[in-house]
């Protein structure tokens, strides 16, 4: 079996790129937190292919290179770093990297890589794609949106009502996106704050797919005074503030999309993604099933309070046959 | 003719009722009054009281421990935006503290439930009444509470292990 060897001193980083490595692809992976650990697994045999982040104590990526240069050992290089500067491209090639990735790393410009060096074969998307996905066309993409605009205002007006309060309604975005993508995405909400999450599946006929809810833990204050609890905001009682926040906003905006579609949607149970963890965390569980996916992304803040809340809708590949199909009667109207 | 149709309507809905009946999911019809209207074989068996006792009696009232305002928020929704509301165990361990039925291999003293909570609109659209399902969740969460435990002890092992492996070096 082919040996991976991920060198990199921060361990988010080992492990996001060893979640970027081809998932259909059976590897030994290990790890190395510098240099000098990488050399020292690689004369015990392991990495055939070694991921390299430049600056690192003890031994930085520069001098392990050097040093592979200048012994025995033959691993295909690529060097991963947050370091863009033209220059630092041409050092590491010379020094016999194959190539150069930017941080952060993503599991498609991986596979491109892999794929332009032969290190694994060139397989092509299985089964001939039953629908043509890869672009949204604008039109359908507009009817989307539109439709997702129309249901945020039903949500935003039942929220406001519930809760008294005003609802700045933001613009959804819609998207045809891939895994890689998503945790993007993600990253963009994650920036300072952390968050709990809450999924719940919902299904209808020929269409199904996922609401992610996600709350920055800094709104639970402020959402506990909204909804007019008393006493300390513990865990217990954000647990409680979450899951109403998400019934209120999942329920009102399929509700809404289901009007439009005429389709009825059931919902399974909500379950907790967590508390209190990094976005990236909270997914990372199960990226595993799907390839591409429409998200409709939604962020909602409260006027005069620092809540902050993403609802984020998934819907499957499949789903959006029936969706196209209904969507096109709206256009034809 | 019409007398045959009408006991084939009640012959459905005779077997209809049973079916709520046998279903192993605790049902249960509230009205806006939250007076139980529908009470299940599932909610008689594991909370002990009969359909008749039951009956036209406020849930308050026969559930003491059940905190009035808190329920009558989470119905709020579902009354007003016919909405859904749901409870996971997660949140709540119970809402109606059912004991174990499982006298020797449960593992837990009373039942964990989720609960959802639906809208039934009459003939105009308007909600007149909620419909609580209640699910038993117990064997779930005897199984991620052991699955977390276990992950509490392997964490501390790695700990030690990490600790011994400093010394060495």
């Amino acid at each position: 079996m082919l040996s991976v060897l991920i060198c990199d001193d921060s361990m988010v980083a080992r492990k996001q790129a060893a979640k970027c490595l081809p998932e259909d692809w059976e590897v030994a992976v290990h790890f190395a937190k510098h240099g000098k650990e990488a050399i020292e697994a690689m004369q015990a045999g392991k990495g055939d292919l070694l991921l390299l982040d430049l600056n690192m104590p003890i031994m930085d990526g520069y001098q392990t290179l050097e040093f592979i240069h200048q012994s025995e050992l033959s691993p295909k290089v690529i060097v991963i770093s947050g370091d863009i500067q033209p220059e630092a491209h041409e050092r590491v090639k010379r020094l016999g990297a194959l190539d150069f990735i930017e941080k952060p790393i993503s599991a498609g410009s991986l596979r491109k890589l892999l794929r332009q060096y032969g290190i694994i074969q060139t397989k092509e998307p299985e089964t001939p794609e039953p629908l043509q996905v890869d672009k949204l066309d604008t039109d359908i993409r507009d009817c989307y949106q539109e439709v997702a605009n129309i249901a945020m205002g039903q949500a935003g007006d039942h929220l406001a009502r519930i809760l008294n309060v005003f609802v700045r309604l933001p613009i959804p975005n819609v998207n045809l996106i891939e895994v890689s993508e998503l945790h993007m995405m993600l990253q963009d909400i994650e920036l300072k704050d952390q968050v709990s999450g809450i999924c719940q599946g919902f299904i209808g006929p020929g269409v199904c797919g996922e609401a992610l809810f996600m709350l920055s833990d800094s709104s639970f204050e402020d959402v506990a005074n909204i909804l007019g609890v008393e006493g300390e905001v513990d865990d217990q009682l954000q647990l409680e503030l979450l899951m109403d926040a998400a019934n209120i906003l999942i329920g009102t905006c399929l509700t809404g999309l289901s009007g439009q579609l005429d389709l009825n949607f059931s919902q399974g149970h909500p379950i907790v993604l967590g508390q209190h963890r990094s976005i990236s965390e909270l997914i990372s569980d199960n990226k595993v099933r799907w390839r591409k996916t429409l998200a409709i992304e939604l962020s909602y803040g409260l006027e005069g309070y620092n809540v902050r809340c993403d609802l984020i809708l998934l819907l499957t590949e499949e789903s959006m046959q029936v969706l196209n199909y209904k969507l096109s009667h709206l256009l034809e109207d | 003719m019409s007398t045959n149709l009408q006991l084939s309507d009640i012959a459905e809905f005779h077997w209809m009722m049973d079916m709520l009946q046998v279903v192993d999911v605790g049902i249960v019809v509230l009205d806006r009054e939250f007076k139980v209207r529908v009470w299940n074989a599932f909610m008689e068996s594991h909370s002990s009281k009969l359909p008749s006792d039951v009956r036209d009696k406020s849930i308050f009232s026969l559930f003491p421990e059940l905190q009035e305002n808190w329920f009558r928020n989470k119905c709020r929704p579902v009354f007003d935006f016919k909405g859904r509301a749901f409870i996971t165990w997660e949140q709540r361990p119970y809402v109606f503290k059912f004991p174990n039925y499982r006298p020797i291999t449960g593992v837990e003293d009373f039942m964990y439930q989720n609960i959802t909570i639906s809208p039934i609109s009459n003939v105009v659209g308007k909600v007149d009444y909620v419909c609580m399902m209640i699910y038993d969740m117990t064997d779930v969460a005897t199984n991620k509470k052991r699955g977390e435990a276990l992950e509490v002890t392997l964490n501390e092992l790695r700990e030690k292990l990490a600790k011994a492996g400093e010394k060495v070096v």
